[in-house]
């Protein structure tokens, strides 16, 4: 148990290597990402090695499949910047243009919206409910977001809906959305509403709520907070919340 | 173009005994050689002096190596002819230019095939295969083969005179080299410190030759022998070299590549060259006399020849020094006209520009920052040299801060030294890669190995945000704050963090109305963020390869980068694409810099040279050498007359850009230099280095020593003085903070950054 630690000789070796290139000073992990790097960097190439050669329907692996595979993962991974004669005609061609002139008083001074990145990165997909079922239900497009695991439930007292739901819009402070003329619904857990549930009538109430503005701009949402009080009710719900769980949780492109 | 013959009766015998070697050659592949000796022995082996053939010799070489490949190819009748008509007798292809050579290899005294331009030719054309006959061939006493060609041969004639090919025995390289070290070694003292020049890029060139024709073993004992005579400053070239051994290694290494097909200039007094040239001319050293002409680019001038200390201080760079015509091109280094901004006394917002100077209003305060005479300064570039961006109002309010500053400006001397407050970044875990001031010194951004960048705020004020366009909505649009009122106070904070990148960050650079930050990282793209929403508006992509450093244009609009793909690229806002490309550094691009005038642009490299490029076009019209180690970090005097620029040697060099001349040299720090700045009347540059010091160096005193007569200005000699002592104003520790950054404010305080590093 206490002998002396021994340096495996891969180790070693790394170790004589940066002696030789003339390095002193090195992190102790530093042959550690050597070894590592050598290790895959040869398997890979003796993988590929083997693919080239059963490519080529030999039985064993020879030196021309090495050196193929050595080549390809040079020119993949291991790329060098251009030669210099490349360069130099690149750069006479481009220099030849003139500096184009500037506009004055144009604002921000950015390339086209294509090339920038401060387009918005989502899109909001509109979702016609079913007009059926109860009247009273408003049916309106609904901005599902996250997973809504809710079950059927049981009216049961003292049970609240098991409904875990992140309500985060995927709005962020500092993307204006531009969502003119959409009302869509936001599920909320209402967790305090289950312990009156049993109490309230069956049919759900809806609450209007004006939620931040900043938001989505100056127009109002409707916020429903459906009170999943009855079974049917809750079926219904269900299903049409289940629906939504496929459709709307990601935006499809 | 008839063979000029020396001593005539010489070459004879051997011709015969040659012939007979050829005949009785066991290895020759076909006939090929069998056809022709009996033609041959009549001409001697081409044996004139090169000196004849200096001009004609590229012809005379291009026709043999033609011949060469008629005869390769068995075109027996096609080659008599041309070889009739060309009135070339000789069958020079006997006289492999390989071995036999000056290693007296003994075979009928005095029979060294003068290796002439023509032999080596047809060395080249014969490649590798040649000498490895001779080698395996029944020693022959001497006489190497005929050349006889097959395995390895050149398909393209021109690829092969203008590839680098075998030049000769692999084994007698030491002894050539040797031999050119005694040479050297009994010239006078005066030609020696300048002949001794040539040794290391003739060690590099004849060791890559080496390598190229994978002669492995021959490279290394020519390696372990010689490269320990070369300058202590070539250390690191020669590291790499060592590790370099095989053929294949090369092709990855473009730094190298470069280096053999670019010319390694030397300049050599016109005294000192004839001798070297008479030297080698004579028979045995005609091998090294073919790498020179085909390698180095010998500027010759007229003169004294230069000591040792005045080449040491110019060389060290990888492709030797500058030709005197590179730096010849006028550069306009001043700086652009000021547009007159009238100061309000009362300190009313309004203002009027006046281009005249002439005051309109009563008695308000001429701002005297502004020309004074009205006549173009020669040296300024004209206004509308390069497209710049016109003035906007707050750019105006800007300047007329920037003014009132200055009149509260401390005046720094040898007397007054600067007040130097350090900003330390703690828990960086040595992932700080750079950091940059904005001119009003209000914000400082860092970036980190962890490809984040950071904002922070220097003053007390906050950093805020704009607000979300809902909450824009909601405020007075006509209200006089309005500016401030845009801002959203909820989410103000002492720092903001920008993500986006996917690499660590290695240059970051503010535009000069605070508006734009940029970053560039090794993700090989180049980000422009808002300061004002701070989020990512741009990624500017090009470089394919990490970027190293890159910096806004002193007017806004225009951008810098330079890379590891060796080019520096100029780019506008605006563009997606860069609009210059300045390539012709050997080697990456690890510093970039703009003058104060926006016209150029000077790029530090880790070949060791400073090359300034001009905007309008893209012309490289000034390379300066002299640096010993990659160049991390310039900076241009705010007269636009002079550059300074830091390296990992250690020293600070002070370049006169107007004549390309080296004016001084800071000797003092003892590790790599990382931060330059110049204070903002130009009075004294700080230093910081990574060995945890910040030096004040006095410039008035350093830029009054020049003597710029026209001898100095025509051979760009320059005698450096050796008062780095006296120039040092200060040396200043840290705490173990090695410093990356410097800014001086505009009242002339000294602000440094670093990341503690215990």
């Amino acid at each position: 148990m206490a002998a002396p630690k021994v340096v495996p000789k891969d180790a070693q070796v790394m170790t004589q290597i940066l002696k030789d290139m003339g390095i002193a000073e090195y992190e102790p992990r530093v042959i550690n990402q050597m070894l590592e790097f050598t290790y895959r960097y040869v398997t890979t190439i003796i993988e590929d090695a083997k693919i080239y050669s059963t490519h080529a329907k030999k039985s064993n692996v020879d030196a021309d499949d090495v050196r193929l595979a050595i080549q390809c993962r040079m020119d993949q991974s291991f790329t060098s910047p251009p030669p210099r004669d490349f360069l130099l005609e690149v750069a006479r061609q481009k220099n030849q243009t003139p500096l184009p002139l500037i506009k004055p008083y144009t604002g921000p001074r950015l390339p086209p919206d294509r090339y920038c990145l401060t387009a918005p990165n989502y899109r909001l997909k509109s979702l016609q409910k079913k007009v059926s079922s109860s009247a009273g239900r408003i049916t309106v497009p609904r901005l599902s977001v996250g997973a809504m695991s809710s079950r059927p439930s049981t009216p049961t007292l003292g049970k609240g809906t098991p409904v875990s739901q992140s309500v985060t819009l995927t709005t962020k402070v500092g993307t204006p959305v531009s969502l003119s003329g959409q009302r869509f619904t936001v599920q909320i857990p209402s967790s305090q509403s289950s312990t009156v549930k049993s109490a309230m009538p069956s049919t759900p109430t809806v609450q209007n709520v004006l939620i931040n503005p900043s938001l989505i701009g100056s127009k109002n949402i409707l916020i429903t907070t459906n009170m999943v009080s009855s079974q049917s009710s809750a079926n219904e719900s269900n299903a049409l919340k289940r629906k939504h769980e496929d459709e709307d949780d990601y935006d499809t492109l | 173009m008839a063979a000029v013959q020396d001593g005539p009766i010489e070459p004879e015998p051997e011709n015969e005994i040659k012939t007979e070697a050829s005949n009785e050659f066991p290895g020759n592949p076909g006939d090929a050689s069998g056809g022709v000796p009996p033609t041959a022995p009549v001409a001697a082996v081409a044996t004139e002096k090169p000196a004849a053939a200096a001009t004609d010799s590229t012809e005379r070489q291009t026709l043999l190596a033609v011949l060469q490949f008629l005869k390769k190819s068995k075109l027996f009748e096609s080659e008599e002819i041309l070889r009739r008509e060309a009135g070339l007798l000789n069958e020079t292809g006997d006289s492999q230019g390989a071995a036999p050579g000056g290693a007296g290899l003994g075979g009928g005294g005095g029979a060294e095939p003068e290796s002439g331009d023509a032999s080596s030719v047809l060395s080249r054309v014969a490649g590798a295969v040649a000498v490895a006959q001779s080698a395996n061939a029944t020693p022959a006493p001497a006489k190497v083969a005929p050349v006889v060609t097959g395995g390895e041969d050149q398909p393209d004639v021109n690829v092969v005179l203008a590839a680098y090919s075998q030049q000769g025995d692999p084994v007698l390289y030491p002894v050539y080299y040797s031999g050119l070290k005694r040479f050297i070694d009994s010239v006078l003292d005066c030609h020696r410190a300048e002949l001794s020049q040539v040794f290391y890029p003739l060690f590099v060139h004849m060791y890559l030759e080496l390598v190229y024709n994978q002669y492995e073993k021959e490279a290394k004992a020519f390696f372990d022998k010689f490269h320990g005579d070369q300058e202590c400053y070539y250390k690191d070239d020669l590291r790499i070299l060592s590790g370099l051994t095989k053929s294949e290694h090369m092709k990855g290494n473009e730094t190298l590549l470069d280096f053999r097909t670019s010319k390694f200039v030397l300049r050599i007094s016109r005294d000192s060259y004839q001798l070297l040239k008479r030297h080698l001319q004579e028979r045995q050293n005609n091998q090294i006399w073919n790498i020179i002409q085909e390698h180095l680019y010998i500027d010759i001038f007229d003169g004294m020849p230069r000591s040792k200390g005045q080449i040491d201080s110019m060389s060290g760079s990888l492709a030797g020094e500058a030709k005197r015509e590179a730096n010849k091109a006028k550069v306009f280094y001043g700086l652009l006209k000021e547009p007159e901004i009238e100061v309000p006394l009362d300190d009313e917002d309004e203002e009027a520009e006046n281009e005249e100077g002439k005051p309109k209003k009563k008695k308000p305060k001429k701002d005297s920052t502004g020309s004074k005479s009205k006549k173009q300064d020669p040296n300024a570039p004209q206004q509308s040299r390069i497209p710049l961006p016109e003035l906007k109002d707050s750019d105006k309010l800007d300047k007329i801060m920037n003014m009132k500053e200055a009149t509260k400006r401390v005046r720094l001397g040898p007397e007054s030294l600067p007040s130097i407050c350090f900003y330390t970044f703690l828990n960086a875990y040595q992932g700080l890669t750079a950091v940059d001031f904005t001119d009003d010194s209000s914000l400082v951004a860092g970036g980190f190995a962890d490809s984040t960048v950071r904002v922070w705020s220097v003053t007390p004020k906050k950093l805020r945000g704009v607000k979300t366009a809902g909450d824009l909505s909601l405020i007075d649009k006509d209200s006089d704050d309005v500016l401030e009122r845009i801002m959203d106070e909820k989410t103000a904070s002492e720092s903001k963090n920008l993500y986006g990148h996917s690499g660590p960050v290695y240059g970051i650079s503010f535009s000069p109305d605070r508006n734009y930050l940029l970053s560039c990282s090794e993700d090989a793209t180049v980000r422009l963020w808002s300061l004002q929403t701070f989020t990512c508006l741009v990624g500017y992509k090009g470089h394919n390869y990490p970027v190293w450093d890159t910096q806004f244009s002193p007017y806004g609009y225009y951008f810098i980068s330079g890379g590891h793909d060796r080019v520096a690229r100029l780019w506008a806002t605006d563009h997606y694409q860069p609009l210059r490309m300045f390539s012709g550094h050997l080697a990456d691009v690890t510093c970039t810099r703009f003058h104060p005038n926006s016209n150029y642009v000077a790029t530090g490299s880790a070949d060791r040279t400073i090359r300034l490029w001009d905007v309008l076009n893209g012309n490289c019209v000034r390379i300066f050498t002299g640096h010993k180690g990659p160049i991390h970090c310039l900076a241009f005097s705010p007269n636009g007359k002079f550059l300074a620029s830091g390296a990992t040697d250690g020293r600070v060099l002070l370049w006169d850009i107007g004549h390309g001349l080296m004016i001084g040299e800071l000797k003092g720090h003892t590790d790599t230099v990382y931060a330059l700045k110049f204070s903002r009347d130009g009075e004294i540059l700080a230093s910081g280095s990574m060995d945890n010091t910040v030096r004040l160096w006095d410039t008035v005193k350093a830029f009054d020593d020049i003597e710029t007569d026209d001898f100095t200005a025509a051979t760009g000699h320059i005698t450096l003085p050796e008062n780095s002592q006296e120039l040092l104003l200060g040396s200043y520790m840290t705490k173990s903070t090695p410093v990356i950054h410097l800014h001086f404010t505009r009242r002339n305080l000294l602000l440094g950054a670093g990341a503690y590093n215990p």
